[in-house]
């Protein structure tokens, strides 16, 4: 028979979530996902003076604050058509990358180890409902004690990004043309000083830990798999002298890797509470209005789409498409490529700091345009994220941002197939309904971040049973 | 405890207020004379950067937080727990002495619709509900960050959730520490004076004399480029950022003389503006953030926006 969980709130992400799932046999047959957070910064944005955008867009969401102000900036550069020069790109490129690690420690440690690893019952923020605890006592107690000893190394990471950024979250360094201050011989000492602490505990602790919680919980590389669509704007590719560090912009669908065309984006709004002229829309075309009687629709995410289709993006989407990781595809496959991302992302820093040439004056006096529109596409921690803009009479008329949360988590498309993550719950078996503990697992294997998904809204009446969707 | 390095002696003292109090609580706490209380840490509609700002901290670490100072009974970012068990997690707290803390603004559009915390009963939970419940009972609340203190980016024009300040939907005395985000010394320091005293002294509104008396133009170190009028003509000169939009001269804090992140930078010495986000009004209040001369018309416009 089936039978309904919802589980709400979905602690240990950014912002505000509930799963809805239908059950029959102890197995999901059906799942919703909805965030439970409004902001709407694409109607605030409207009227300000373009510039503010970068400093502006961070206020969206603290833990990934960086990624906004890159692809804010890198939609002003393409309106007011500046290319920043290599050392520009460098420099704002190691922030960005300062960002990934601070947020794929915590993200590791504070997010996902709880869900695996017993903690200590002292501390009430602890305390939990669950108990399927497999880690013999003392490699249970080992990771705790990293959960700790992390909580120092991710402070460090935004230590290492303030130091060219002038303060995290909210940094005020990215800018257009690349960053606001200049590379010193002391700062790049400081950024190196750093770097290898993290590098150190990444391979020597972090690495281990992974495959540690793997070796316990091995059948979650059969769970959370989802359509297998995988997706990336790129990031850290294409220098002029270094060629891509990391990925170029590219999809994988039907096991083959392909590139990456801007134009195939859309979101669909037939299942969430929008309203507008039409139900599927290009990022440029239009931006909806909130709309709360809409009898079809079952939450506020919108449903971001890739030539009509469902695509996953984040850490495996990218270690998948540069070739770096192809074990598979599935909430522990999600969960090691994120932790081995971050190794990655301490060799491109290491790279790119050795480019730097101290003193290098990134900084113009730019002019807004009377009228212009601009994109900024790029990869960020948690995938794919996208800021169009327009301006009109000096001032910032429309403005469209898709986070990666709105890929992952995304709602139904209007041709009904369920959001990633959604179909990623599909097939999961829940021994004890009381205590689903494997939902979490598998939806944090993504890293929400429903901060950022800024249009998102949950209605007040419960959630109808969906039609499970071949 | 991280060792800063020496400066001036007064700016040594204050840069060392928050690292004292919160070493003594933290004695008090070890011999006895103090018992630990409970902490609540509530986030609403906002961004969640209050809590990773706190995580940043070094003067005390976060771990001295939750092992030394108090009982951390909740906070969404961090609980073990989800689902009900987290929400009476949270509320178990009612009836007991404890402090609330409270990160990002309160949604009222749709009746608080617009942000739901969590599910009590099988009921829906809005924030402003958990707010007043948790806020009306606890010893002290602490508004962390501007989205709490007044309304902040959330409240942005044209405030599409219709956001407002926590003060607003409570009667009671609220503790206010503006900042996007605020600073993690900020917040300890202060906790660390209620663990102690019981209070802290406020200026008119609301915020602790401790960080917020003085103006950043004050002490600004480059208030010399700015008596003599050389101004930056572009993000990255190391002159007075002022025609730039500096919201220092409006904006009291101790940014210059405590710097972010374990004191590594701040927004003037990355050669930018400070945007006064730790002044109330901030964001629409304090814009624009960046314009290349504010004394001078840009063509075209008839009036300053």
């Amino acid at each position: 028979m089936a039978k309904q969980i919802i589980l709400n709130p979905v602690t240990r992400i950014s912002g505000f979530m509930a799963i809805t799932v239908t059950i029959e046999n102890r197995t999901v047959v059906a799942a919703q996902t909805s965030g439970l957070l409004f902001r709407g910064f694409e109607q605030m944005l409207i009227g300000r003076n373009p510039f503010d955008a970068v400093y502006f867009t961070q206020r969206i969401c603290g833990i990934c604050s960086a990624a906004h102000s890159l692809a804010s900036t890198l939609a002003l550069e393409n309106a007011l058509q500046i290319k920043p020069g290599d050392q520009g790109r460098y420099l704002r490129d190691i922030v960005h990358g300062c960002e990934f690690l601070q947020n794929h420690i915590r993200h590791f440690y504070q997010y996902t180890l709880p869900d695996y690893v017993k903690m200590p019952a002292d501390f009430p923020v602890f305390h939990t409902q669950y108990n399927d605890f497999r880690l013999p006592k003392d490699r249970n107690d080992e990771l705790v004690r990293h959960y700790f000893a992390s909580l120092e190394i991710s402070r460090q990471a935004h230590e290492m990004l303030a130091v060219l950024g002038g303060k995290a979250p909210h940094n005020h360094g990215v800018f257009i043309g690349g960053i606001t201050t200049r590379a010193t011989a002391a700062k790049i000492i400081k950024i190196k000083a750093i770097l290898a602490t993290i590098s150190q505990f990444i391979n020597e602790i972090m690495l281990p830990d992974v495959y540690t919680i793997a070796e316990y919980y091995p059948e979650y590389f059969d769970l959370g798999k989802g359509y297998g669509n995988l997706l990336s704007y790129g990031c850290f590719d294409g220098y002029s002298d270094l060629g891509t560090l990391y990925v170029n912009p590219s999809v994988y669908i039907d096991g083959k890797i392909q590139a990456f065309d801007p134009a195939g984006i859309t979101e669909e709004i037939d299942y969430s509470w929008y309203r507008d002229r039409v139900q599927a829309y290009r990022p440029f075309e239009t931006m909806p209005v909130d709309e709360q009687v809409k009898p079809q629709a079952y939450s506020w995410v919108k449903a971001a789409r890739y030539h009509n289709l469902p695509f996953e993006v984040g850490p495996l989407a990218r270690q998948w498409l540069s070739g770096d990781y192809r074990r598979g595809i599935s909430a522990l496959d999600r969960t090691i490529a994120r932790v081995l991302e971050a190794k990655k992302i301490t060799n491109i820093i290491t790279t790119l700091v050795e480019r730097l040439v101290p003193g290098t004056v990134t900084q113009d006096v730019y002019q807004v345009p009377r009228t212009a529109a601009g994109a900024g596409l790029i990869d960020t921690t948690r995938g794919a994220l996208g800021h169009w803009l327009k301006i009109a009479g000096g001032k910032l008329s429309f403005y469209q941002i898709i986070t990666p949360t709105v890929w992952n988590l995304s709602s139904h498309g209007n041709n009904g197939l369920p959001g990633t993550a959604e179909q990623a719950l599909s097939g999961t078996p829940v021994a004890d309904p009381d205590k689903p503990v494997e939902l979490g697992r598998v939806i944090r294997s993504f890293d929400p971040c429903i901060s950022c998904a800024t249009h998102v809204y949950v209605p007040g009446k419960p959630v109808k049973t969906v039609t499970v969707v071949p | 405890m991280k060792k800063r390095q020496q400066v001036c002696s007064e700016y040594q003292k204050k840069r060392e207020t928050a690292l004292k109090l919160v070493s003594q609580a933290g004695k008090a706490i070890q011999n006895g004379a103090l018992t630990k209380k409970n902490l609540v840490w509530l986030e609403l509609t906002g961004c969640s950067g209050n809590i990773i700002s706190l995580l940043d901290g070094v003067n005390p670490g976060f771990q001295y937080l939750l092992t030394r100072m108090v009982n951390f009974v909740y906070d969404n970012s961090l609980s073990a727990a989800e689902n009900t068990a987290a929400m009476d997690q949270l509320f178990s707290v009612l009836g007991t002495d404890y402090i609330l803390a409270v990160e990002g603004a309160v949604a009222t559009k749709n009746n608080g619709r617009y942000n739901i915390i969590g599910s009590v009963q099988g009921r829906p939970l809005t924030a402003l509900e958990a707010v007043k419940r948790l806020g009306e009972k606890a010893a002290h609340v602490i508004a962390v960050g501007a989205c709490a203190t007044h309304g902040g980016p959330s409240a942005a024009r044209p405030n599409p959730a219709a956001c407002v300040s926590v003060q607003s939907v409570l009667q009671r005395p609220v503790i206010k520490l503006p900042g996007c985000p605020c600073h993690p010394d900020w917040f300890l320091g202060t906790l660390a004076a209620i663990l102690l005293f019981g209070e802290v002294a406020l200026d008119r509104q609301d915020r602790p004399l401790l960080f917020y008396s003085t103006l950043i133009h004050d002490r600004c170190p480059r208030r010399s480029f700015f008596d003599r009028g050389i101004f930056a003509e572009k993000l990255g000169d190391k002159t007075c950022m002022f025609k730039l939009g500096c919201r220092g001269p409006v904006t009291r804090t101790d940014c210059p003389v405590r710097q972010w992140n374990a004191y590594v930078n701040w927004p003037v010495k990355d050669d930018t503006p400070c945007i006064g986000c730790a002044q109330f009004g901030f964001p629409d209040r304090m814009e624009p953030f960046i314009s290349y001369d504010t004394t001078r018309r840009e063509h075209g416009q008839t009036d300053h926006s």
